[in-house]
């Protein structure tokens, strides 16, 4: 049994302007003890769909429809007290920005150790003690001295180090990295990326790496899940997307810059749709050099195409024919 | 930098400061005419030598300035001079009339800051729904509907038609007011605090509950909030206790400009009320130009002001680490 099974999941915002489909008919799942990656632009559903999970998402946010088995269990049938019982504890997540995600105002062992006394019922103390041992294991300098300082002390590579901190600190199964690195400098991300696999690998953690950064994909992930525009374009090994992408991910994979080649970086033209009325059939159809008037009618289906590979397009199977 | 060095240096800023306030007051206060011509208008007897005799007696015939240094004097020696009317140590009229006023304006303060506590909280929370807009609606008729206007009628309402509380003053004595039946000076205290603090509640209650809920609705934003929720902390404590510390500073602000402010706060609600109370006595001391009084009341305002200030920015750098004292 899997880990993380998400089905068909819906979280539509009810904004003023609309109703904005952030995530519209996710399916994916995680193995656990994997690095999962789940990859796509700005605005594509990644972070909404690692906050439904957590049942975080924030209004006018709301989870419609499908359903998120957890271990088995459907997290969206739980009641909030059962469901709080989850976060932190069974379920974590990292922010993106981890100067806005560490509160400014507590001490880092107060916010902290609140975490593990919220869960575990101890006393001050010994949670304290807990926090020290899980800043040691992110290699936070002095972590006892740490306890007592502001957010505001550290750098920004330290306060991601907390964050992870935070994350791990009741040994959770299930890790939600939300782009962990990109509000960071070049070195730093190194850092917090070698670090997280470190915790992966050591503690037998699953992780999905939440990420529009195709390197970090290939450097750290087992299986990767594309979405664009609330919906998941593709899923498999990281192999089978490297070597048979779907259109989408072809596209995205041209615009990475590499070192070791000399060409033109293609860029995807056009922007993301607008999710309050979002493209008929296929959402990417009217970014895809291969659309046909199929792609704008009728949306594709999510196929297994062999290998444990997923794939929502109607003309894969014929252009991979064409390609080898 | 200690704290001790700190509260010390801006004590000795206040010095300048209040100096130059009473200055000011001072000319302006010239500026505004001759109180023994106001004082003595309404009676024809009176001859011009009469005049020139009292003004001679109370030094308003002397220059300015030297009038301005004799007032300095005295004032550094804790003596604030004689009304000039009925003669009374201006220091005894404020010491008897200074409690009545801040306990009407204490109680109203704080009863408005925690009322509004989870009022603000709970409107910025339940955004754009039925209760929030009641919320809303009763802050925005608190901040516009005048102040005398609500007290006359909660006067007639509860004074005249149904007979409850008291209308006026700050004590029935030697008529203590009845509370269920019990006479005793404590309940007729009581009695006769409720309609003028729920005026003042009222209006401060409105800004206040304002403040709150802009703040939360910007704190609820945060990273560190859905944070806090994705760790599993129960939302009760996200509120109250994550958001609310980042949301109240605001809040702290209005409290400390509020409470420095209070002893000149409620005059239109003194007089509605016919409360007992310094701001009643400012306007009526201002009208009759009865210069020793004005001076006395406006730098007690000064100092108060002044400290609260101070301490405020000390409330600020408690709450907020990133705040520092220098």
């Amino acid at each position: 049994m899997n880990l993380l099974e998400i089905e068909n999941l819906k979280t539509y915002f009810f904004t003023e302007a609309g109703v904005v489909k952030a995530v519209d008919d996710v399916t994916l799942s995680v193995e656990r003890g994997c690095t999962v990656g789940l990859v796509g632009e700005s605005g594509s559903g990644k972070s909404v769909t690692a906050q439904s999970v957590l049942r975080i998402v924030p209004r006018p946010g709301k989870i419609i429809g499908g359903k998120i088995l957890f271990n088995g269990e459907d997290l969206l049938l739980k009641k909030e007290e059962e469901m709080r019982k989850y976060r932190g504890k069974k379920i974590s997540l990292i922010f993106q920005d981890p100067t806005s995600s560490l509160n400014p105002l507590f001490t880092i062992g107060s916010q902290l150790a609140d975490i593990v006394i919220e869960h575990e019922k101890v006393k001050k103390e010994e949670a304290l003690d807990r926090v020290i041992k899980a800043l040691r294991i992110v290699k936070l300098p002095d972590p006892e001295h740490a306890i007592y300082q502001y957010p505001h002390q550290f750098s920004g590579g330290m306060k991601q180090r907390i964050c992870i901190a935070r994350a791990l600190l009741l040994n959770p199964e299930l890790l939600f990295a939300d782009e962990p690195t990109t509000n960071l400098d070049v070195t730093i991300q190194a850092q917090i990326i070698a670090l997280l696999k470190d915790l992966q690998r050591e503690l037998g953690m699953t992780l999905v790496m939440i990420t529009h950064d195709m390197g970090i994909v290939a450097e750290m992930c087992k299986y990767v899940v594309v979405l664009y525009a609330g919906n998941v374009m593709e899923s498999g090994s990281i192999e089978e997307i490297f070597e048979r992408p779907h259109p989408y991910t072809e596209a995205l994979l041209k615009a990475v810059p590499r070192l070791d080649e000399t060409r033109k970086l293609i860029s995807i033209p056009g922007n993301i749709p607008n999710l309050i009325d979002p493209p008929s059939g296929c959402r990417f159809h009217p970014r895809c050099q291969y659309a046909i008037d199929l792609c704008k009618e009728k949306k594709p289906p999510l196929e297994d195409v062999g290998n444990s590979h997923f794939i929502s397009c109607h003309r894969w199977r014929e252009l991979q024919g064409g390609r080898s | 930098m200690g704290l001790a060095k700190y509260i010390i240096r801006r004590a000795i800023y206040m010095v300048p400061l209040i100096i130059g306030i009473s200055l000011v007051s001072f000319l302006v206060m010239y500026a505004a005419g001759d109180p023994i011509q106001l004082a003595t208008a309404g009676n024809p007897s009176i001859t011009e030598a009469q005049r020139q005799f009292l003004r001679e007696y109370y030094g308003l015939n002397d220059p300015i300035p030297v009038q301005y240094l004799r007032w300095l004097d005295h004032f550094v020696h804790g003596d604030f001079g004689k009304s000039l009317y009925g003669g009374r140590p201006v220091n005894e009229i404020i010491s008897s009339l200074v409690w009545e006023t801040a306990k009407l304006q204490l109680i109203s303060i704080l009863l408005a800051f925690f009322i509004s506590i989870p009022a603000g909280v709970y409107s910025a929370v339940k955004q754009r729904s039925a209760a929030d807009y009641t919320v809303s609606s009763v802050a925005i008729f608190g901040i516009s509907v005048p102040v005398f206007w609500f007290g006359i009628v909660l006067i007639l309402v509860f004074s005249y038609h149904l007979g409850w509380l008291p209308s006026a003053g700050a004590h029935g004595a030697p008529y203590l007011w009845p509370v269920f039946g019990i006479k005793n000076e404590f309940l007729d205290e009581l009695a006769h605090l409720v309609l003028p603090v729920t005026v003042l509640t009222f209006a401060n209650l409105a800004y206040n509950v304002r403040l709150l809920r802009a703040g939360m609705l910007e704190v609820l934003r945060q990273d560190y909030i859905l944070a806090a929720r994705a760790s599993g902390i129960p939302e009760r404590k996200v509120l109250y206790k994550y958001a609310l510390k980042n949301a109240i500073t605001p809040l702290l602000t209005l409290l400390g400009l509020s409470i420095g402010a209070m002893l000149a706060g409620a005059p239109v609600t003194e007089t509605v009320f016919s409360w007992p109370g310094l701001g009643r006595a400012y306007v009526t001391a201002s009208l009759r130009l009865d210069f020793p009084l004005i001076m006395g009341i406006t730098m007690i305002i000064t100092i108060m002001i002044l400290i609260a200030n101070l301490i405020t920015d000390l409330v600020y750098a408690w709450v907020d680490p990133r705040v520092t004292i220098d």
